[in-house]
């Protein structure tokens, strides 16, 4: 695999040269990032596994991975003693993917990178102020132990996967233009990387790659040949199908609202908020609450939705007492509010309760998150609602 | 450097090899419109190849057997239902006696353009994230794009419907989808993303015609490092917005993809985004000639907007004759009711003219509650107008609507959610619309017309002086050109808020045009009972139709 240099060369030119335009190509600085921690490690185990070349020679050392960690805009650069790394540093490239908005499946990895690599640089920097040996040896040691951390290993998704964790794992691993499927079914065409929520289930080969070798960081779990592709299968790839299953499980079956104890309504409040609804609601939301010209509001579909964004019943409750009716938001009463807040709960197959649902927000509904009802039974299994008789 | 052994980045260059190497695209020659037939859009009178027939964006037509004299006994020639789960805004392509079209929900339908029979109908069932919208395909090379709600780029084949391929083309798919008709040119799909209300950054994509493989991307907010970056105060910037979500105009000439730029979030709170908040609200002018786009200039329609006045109008670029002289224009217009020419090379603004009644527009919203004008949807909204050169002048519709206009004082971002610091204004007083003809000599109406709807349907013109568009309510009326008299109309029962559009079968001109329910953003209470219109009253529809008139 190491003879082919084109896609090597591609990725460095990517990542040294200026910042370019927003979006950051994230996959390229990930690998770019490795490529300097490497260039750092290499500096220390070079000097540490080599025969003691004097005093100067473990300070050059240590200045150079620093180099290569920090990059050539941080104040611990010192420019004279060369930097093995590309000049942005891993610092540099860590934050060009962690500056921007939105986070992804693979930040809680990459800022822990970071972490380590600050540590890391802390010892460096406390290596280059110690005059015994021993000492000195000993910050290295700790830096080495930090960067390995940094590296991470391909087998392991979150913090504890590091930068190859998260490339073989997550959405990361796949590169900027490349064709992306949904992870949940089988590849139809290759090269191609699936993923399901940020997790990379599969890279697809076509057979005449992967017979040239099959790339060494990447996280293999299961090769499987089908026509002529092989399919690659990354340790994510269980955790994806779960979640496949998961969501196939709640479209096929019921729904909604969690946390019973949490939440009360009565039977009363969720016929009144039914005639809301029927005037106020039904036009953009559907008589079958699937939504039409708007999104759903009970069901599987809202449900799987509620969920993937973790949606909470405060937050549920503003959308619906600050900005409904779309085209007329806060225009209903208190009492209106809550009643239609009831039949969506009740449509959704959350049980009814002695309390009514209250006109006022609660601090606690920050807390409960909205999710399929345990055991409910939705009267129309095929949109997984509840009608409120 | 040598001793780095890492798996991933060889096997992204075995990825880019394969990808460039490609399986060889078989495509039946001359069958299909090529990157020729899109520059020459214009002087194909059979065809309607571009969401407003031109790279310019002008959806004019130099010539035409329909004029103001027989135009009275236009008479529909046939109807095609598709799925009404939400209102239609799709602009027909038609090549080759086919029309493309799609529903709110993404369902693509080819249809014999003489009968309106249904050649192959493509399902599909997306999940809305906040509403249900598409403005139409692309079509090249045997294939036909389509960007969806649930945020992907298909690709069909034009023969059968069949999918070719599909990728996921959004970044974020808890807060970004698709409605806007995605342009071919070139070798490239060119895309902008809807995530403007709800959190995200707009951006404009290229993707390879092909394959779908991704070439690039443009983000409309700069980052930290980039020029216009300190228009942002704090973090702002991160989920600033600025979609481009509309229509663009391309000069193949010189590669400038014309584009205008959404409103900046959170909508209605201002003071946690101090600044002019670049490039929101603004046309962006960028050469995508390069292997990555280049901002030539960019002209800020209102900084710091505070009330979802985002250039709505598609650019449309024209030469016109201001001051008795012809001069390379592109035309805007927003939801704050101004309608604005520049000059087309620089920016630079030649004039602006208020074509909707504007009130309250320096008060920031407050959580006691402003009146302001025009409405959320008020203003000129997304289909735009034309320019007809016969008259020199300009005809663009425009809604008429106050709102009142409230902020929280506080925005959570919520995935999926609207990302306002506020809510949507409430209507407040009337709601009409204008036919506006603008012209372009002096920048003053040459003539308009009050109207007791909204009128977003988009303005087709035609030589030798007709101008079609449609309203909320249903009524499809051509008007003379030079003085805005009502010579011909028809009652579709439905609202309109697609474009026009006009193409040749077997010798005969035919006029389209899409009307369906009225959707979240134009439901009209009037509606509910059944409203007069010019033929007989309204009422909401449980249809969506296209419909094509000609000549008996
Ligand atoms: C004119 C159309 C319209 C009307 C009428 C309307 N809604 Fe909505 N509703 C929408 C739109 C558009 C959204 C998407 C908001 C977003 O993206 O954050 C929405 C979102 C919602 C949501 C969150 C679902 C989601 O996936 O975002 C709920 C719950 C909801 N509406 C309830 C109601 C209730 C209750 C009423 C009546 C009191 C109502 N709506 C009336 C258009 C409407």
């Amino acid at each position: 695999m190491r003879t082919i240099a084109l896609g090597l060369a591609a990725v460095l030119t990517l990542s040294g040269a200026a910042p370019a335009r927003s979006p950051v190509d994230d996959h390229a600085s990930a690998l770019a990032a490795l490529a300097d921690v490497r260039a750092a490690v290499a500096e220390i185990v070079r000097i540490e596994d080599g025969y003691a070349v004097g005093h100067g020679a473990y300070l050059r050392a240590a200045h150079r991975a620093m180099n290569a960690l920090v990059g050539r805009r941080d104040d611990g650069y010192a420019k004279s003693f060369g930097d093995p790394g590309d000049g942005v540093g891993t610092l540099g490239h860590l934050d060009l993917m962690l500056d921007k908005a939105g986070t992804s499946l693979w930040t809680p990895a990459v800022q822990g990178a970071k972490a380590n690599v600050l540590a890391a640089a802390e010892d460096l920097q406390s290596a280059l102020a110690q005059k015994e040996m021993e000492e000195y040896q000993a910050d290295l040691t700790r830096a080495l132990a930090s960067l390995a951390l940094v590296v991470g290993r391909p087998s392991q998704s979150g913090v504890l996967g590091g930068l190859s964790g998260a490339l073989a794992n997550t959405s990361l691993g796949v590169p900027l233009g490349a064709l992306s499927a949904s992870g949940c079914a089988a590849p139809v065409r290759a090269p191609a990387y699936g993923v399901v929520a940020g997790r990379l289930a599969y890279v697809a080969l076509p057979r005449s790659a992967a017979s040239a070798g099959i790339p060494d960081d990447l996280s293999v779990a299961r090769v499987v040949v089908q026509g002529d592709m092989v399919v690659l299968y990354t340790h994510a790839a269980r955790d994806a199908a779960a979640l496949c299953r998961s969501a196939s499980r709640l479209q096929r079956t019921r729904s909604v609202v969690a946390s019973p104890s949490q939440i009360s309504y009565t039977v009363a409040q969720a016929r009144a908020g039914a005639a809301v609804y029927r005037r106020y609601c039904l036009q953009c939301h559907g008589a079958d609450l699937q939504g039409t010209a708007g999104p759903s509001v009970a069901g599987a579909d809202f449900v799987a939705t509620a969920q993937r964004n973790s949606w909470s019943l405060s937050d549920l409750r503003t959308t619906v007492f600050e900005n409904m009716p779309f085209s007329n938001p806060g225009s209903l009463t208190p009492k209106q509010y809550a009643g239609v807040m009831a039949f969506l709960l009740a449509s959704n197959c959350y049980p009814s309760g002695a309390k009514p649902f209250p006109p006022t927000a609660s601090p606690s509904f920050a807390k409960v998150k909205l999710a399929a009802v345990p055991r409910a039974k939705p009267a129309n299994a095929k949109l997984g609602t509840c009608p409120v008789k | 450097m040598s001793r780095i052994a890492l798996g991933l980045i060889v096997l992204t260059g075995l990825v880019a090899a394969v990808l460039v190497g490609g399986s060889p695209q078989v495509g039946a020659q001359g069958a299909w419109p090529t990157s020729d037939s899109y520059v020459n859009a214009d002087k194909d009178a059979a065809s309607w190849l571009l969401p407003a027939r031109n790279y310019s964006g002008n959806r004019y037509l130099s010539e035409t057997e329909i004029t103001p004299a027989n135009v009275g006994t236009l008479k529909k020639a046939w109807s095609a239902n598709v799925d009404a789960r939400g209102p239609l805004e799709t602009s027909p392509i038609v090549w080759n006696g086919t029309m493309y079209v799609t529903s709110s929900h993404n369902d693509v339908y080819a249809l014999d353009a003489k009968t309106g029979a249904v050649k192959w109908h493509f399902p599909y069932k997306p999940h809305v994230i906040a509403f249900s919208a598409n403005r139409g395909v692309a079509l090249s090379d045997g294939k036909v794009y389509e960007g969806t709600l649930d945020g992907h780029l298909i690709a069909l084949d034009a023969t059968s419907g069949k999918p070719v391929w599909n990728v996921v083309a959004a970044h974020d798919l808890t807060n970004t989808f698709y409605t806007m008709q995605p342009v071919v040119y070139k070798n490239m799909v060119l895309l902008g993303a809807s995530n403007g209300d709800w959190g995200g950054i707009g951006y404009i994509s290229a993707f390879d015609a092909a394959t779908g493989k991704r070439l690039w991307d443009w983000n409309t907010i700069p980052g930290p490092g980039e020029a216009g970056h300190d228009s942002w105060s704090g973090d702002s910037w991160k989920r600033g917005g600025g979609a481009i979500w509309s229509g663009i105009a391309i000069d193949p000439a010189t590669n400038t993809l014309y584009a205008d730029t959404g409103n900046p979030q959170p909508d209605f709170l201002g003071t946690i985004r101090k600044g002019a908040n670049l490039y929101t609200n603004a046309m962006v002018a960028l050469d995508i000639g390069g292997s990555k786009p280049a901002l030539k200039w960019y002209r800020q329609f209102i900084p710091h907007d505070t009330h979802d006045w985002d250039p709505a109008m598609p650019p449309v670029l024209f030469t016109g004759t201001v001051n008795g002289a012809p001069r390379n224009l592109v035309a805007a217009g927003d939801k704050g009711g101004n309608f604005w020419v520049l000059d087309a090379g620089t920016g630079a603004l030649v004039y602006r003219l208020a074509v909707s009644t504007q009130k309250g527009q320096n008060t920031e919203p407050n959580r006691k509650g402003n009146i302001a004008c025009p409405n959320t949807n008020g203003g000129v909204e997304f289909n735009g107008g034309s320019y007809m050169p016969e008259t020199n002048a300009f005809y663009v519709p425009s809604v008429d609507q106050c709102g009142i206009w409230k902020s929280q004082g506080t925005a959570t971002y919520v995935a999926g959610q609207f990302y306002l610091g506020g809510s949507f204004p409430a209507l407040y007083g009337p709601s009409t619309g204008y036919v506006n003809a603008v012209d372009i000599g002096t920048g003053k109406f040459m003539w308009r017309k009050h109207l007791a709807f909204p009128q977003i349907g988009g303005a087709l013109s035609m030589s030798p002086g007709l101008v079609f568009t449609g309203g909320v309510n249903g009524d499809f009326t051509a008007y003379d050109a030079k003085t805005g008299n009502v010579l011909w109309h028809y009652a579709t029962g439905m609202t309109i808020q697609a474009p026009p559009g006009s193409y040749v079968i077997d010798g005969k001109r035919y006029v389209v045009v899409a009307a369906g329910p009225a959707g979240v953003n134009f439901a009209d209470p009037r509606l509910n009972k059944g409203a007069p219109t010019l033929e007989g009253s309204y009422k909401h529809p449980t249809s969506a139709t296209i419909t094509a008139f000609t000549l008996p």
